[in-house]
């Protein structure tokens, strides 16, 4: 029986492990400061009225969204790289010898994952809405909710990722090629219907897809969300519970004799 | 000056470099992918007016922000051995310390210059076959010669941050700073009427920004527009001089203290 008092307190701990990461929370800010207020601003001006039309009438929104998306993503697999370091600094020994069964422990690491993630994103995530102006609360709850959702998937993914390979040289190089190209091909920065057919057919079963426009339809720019949100749900539920339980499943396997040395 | 110190400096530096696997390996996949996945969605989008092809006009910005981001990695390490003391260490060699300042400059520079060649090849190559335009050795060599300057002037720009401050946190909050206004204030992205529009505040750093001469300078002989200024080079010079200097006399004064 899973007691949800100690996944709590796995995932209370990720969230504060977190902190620790001043340079990544400190660069990720900036880096939001300057896609937004440089980047989105000057880009917003060099598309053709059919583009603006397209992304709901105006880039500059259609931009932030995705941009939000980017971070929430790229925050959330840092969780893999705590799974790491705390196999080379021998913190997991010491975790499988406090009273949480193993499930309890996973499941709150990837629900941390996830959390601490949605916290940090959070006030940009408001301030990106204040920008675009919220027409429908209700759209919006829903949206925020998958939301959650796919930042479980994406800690279980990492997790999933961290368990899977041994060498942290190789993990490292791996998360550098996944985050180049996940971002790049899906929605966040661009509508599909731009994109080259190779590229459409990875952008429409990228699950940044799915959140991107989930959010951009949660936010009330119904027409730049291509996918419709029930499909984008229900991708992220899949998406969710396959790495979610995968990863839970990876990890407790891993845990077990040492798996992770 | 003796040289061969000064080389023994940069060659460990060189070596350092390739340490770093995951981050070379993560920025050549970023590059690849803002060039052949991004610039080539922009370029179905981008108003032909502004820009004719997209992917085209990217392909020679996107050598100059490889060149500076290895560049600036050198800063990095710097920082650490400041706050880790690992400088006691260097100043037990037989090597002077403007040797040492210089030698580090230079190794900052040479990555940038290694990391960006291939790139810069690839941009020989997409040029050439949308342009049919092949810069002549002399316009060549003065896109080789400007790149080496903007990468020892960002070196130097990145030690000079790195040397600044012994806190991790507040150097790499600097270097955010500095890193993304340059950046996204050039032409790397996008030609200087669209900043000029969006952002007319920022104009001035713009046009004296060295990505965006050094962009602008390869552009000029790669795809004739925007037309060549002697003003380019004179900027980027001045860029790594004040630079160079300033990173070689902050670096010994940190390692005399």
């Amino acid at each position: 029986m899973i007691s949800l008092k100690k996944v709590w307190t796995v995932a209370e701990r990720d969230i504060r492990m977190f902190l620790r990461y001043k340079f990544l929370l400190i660069m990720r800010a900036i880096w939001f400061v300057s896609q937004i207020a440089l980047f989105g601003l000057v880009v917003n001006r060099m598309f053709r009225p059919d583009v603006q039309s397209a992304v709901g009438g105006n880039y500059f929104n259609y931009y932030a969204a995705g941009i939000i998306i980017t971070m929430l993503y790229s925050t959330t697999v840092f969780i893999g790289y705590d799974i790491y370091e705390e196999a080379d600094h021998g913190v997991i020994e010491y975790l499988l010898s406090v009273p949480v069964s193993r499930k309890e422990l996973v499941l709150g690491r990837s629900i941390g994952g996830g959390l601490r993630s949605f916290l940090y994103v959070g006030p940009m995530m408001l301030f990106v809405l204040y920008l675009i102006g919220v027409s429908n609360v209700l759209q919006l709850f829903a949206a925020l909710l998958s939301l959650f959702l796919f930042t479980f998937g994406v800690a279980g993914f990492s997790i999933t990722l961290a368990v899977s390979i041994k060498s942290s040289d190789r993990f490292d190089i791996l998360m550098g090629v996944i985050d180049a190209l996940i971002v790049r091909l899906s929605t966040t920065l661009y509508p599909i219907a731009y994109m080259p057919s190779p590229y459409q057919g990875i952008a429409s079963i990228n699950p940044l897809t799915f959140a991107a426009d989930l959010f951009r339809w949660g936010a009330g720019l119904e027409s730049a969300a291509l996918v419709p949100p029930m499909l984008a749900v229900l991708s992220i539920v899949v998406f969710f519970s396959m790495f979610t339980f995968f990863g839970i499943f990876l990890h407790e396997r891993k845990l077990e004799g040492g798996g992770w040395q | 000056m003796a040289i061969k110190p000064v080389l023994h400096i940069v060659q460990r530096d060189f070596k350092y470099f390739f340490r770093y696997k995951w981050w070379v390996a993560g920025m050549i996949s970023m590059n690849l992918a803002d060039l052949f996945i991004m610039a080539i969605v922009y370029t179905r989008m981008v108003n032909p007016d502004i820009i004719t092809d997209y992917f085209v006009f990217f392909a020679p910005g996107l050598t100059i922000t490889a060149l500076f981001a290895a560049a600036f990695m050198i800063g990095r390490e710097i920082n650490m051995e400041v706050r880790r003391e690992i400088s006691h260490y260097m100043l037990s060699l037989p090597i002077k310390r403007w040797e040492l300042a210089i030698g580090r400059v230079l190794a900052g520079g040479l990555r940038g210059i290694i990391y960006m060649a291939p790139l810069l090849v690839t941009t020989l190559i997409i040029t050439y076959i949308y342009t049919s335009v092949f810069p002549h050795p002399l316009q060549f060599l003065t896109i080789v010669l400007a790149l080496f300057l903007i990468s020892i002037g960002t070196s130097g720009l990145s030690i000079a941050l790195a040397v600044s401050t012994t806190s991790f946190e507040k150097y790499i909050t600097a270097r955010g700073v500095v890193y993304y206004v340059l950046f996204f204030c050039s032409t790397v992205f996008y030609p200087m009427n669209l900043i000029q529009t969006a952002l007319p505040q920022l104009v001035l750093l713009a046009q004296y920004n060295p990505l965006s001469c050094g962009a602008d300078l390869s552009r000029a002989f790669l795809l004739g527009n925007p037309p060549f200024s002697p003003f380019m080079l004179v900027d980027i010079a001045l860029f790594a001089l004040i630079f160079a200097s300033l990173a070689t006399f902050a670096y010994m004064k940190v390692t005399q203290k």
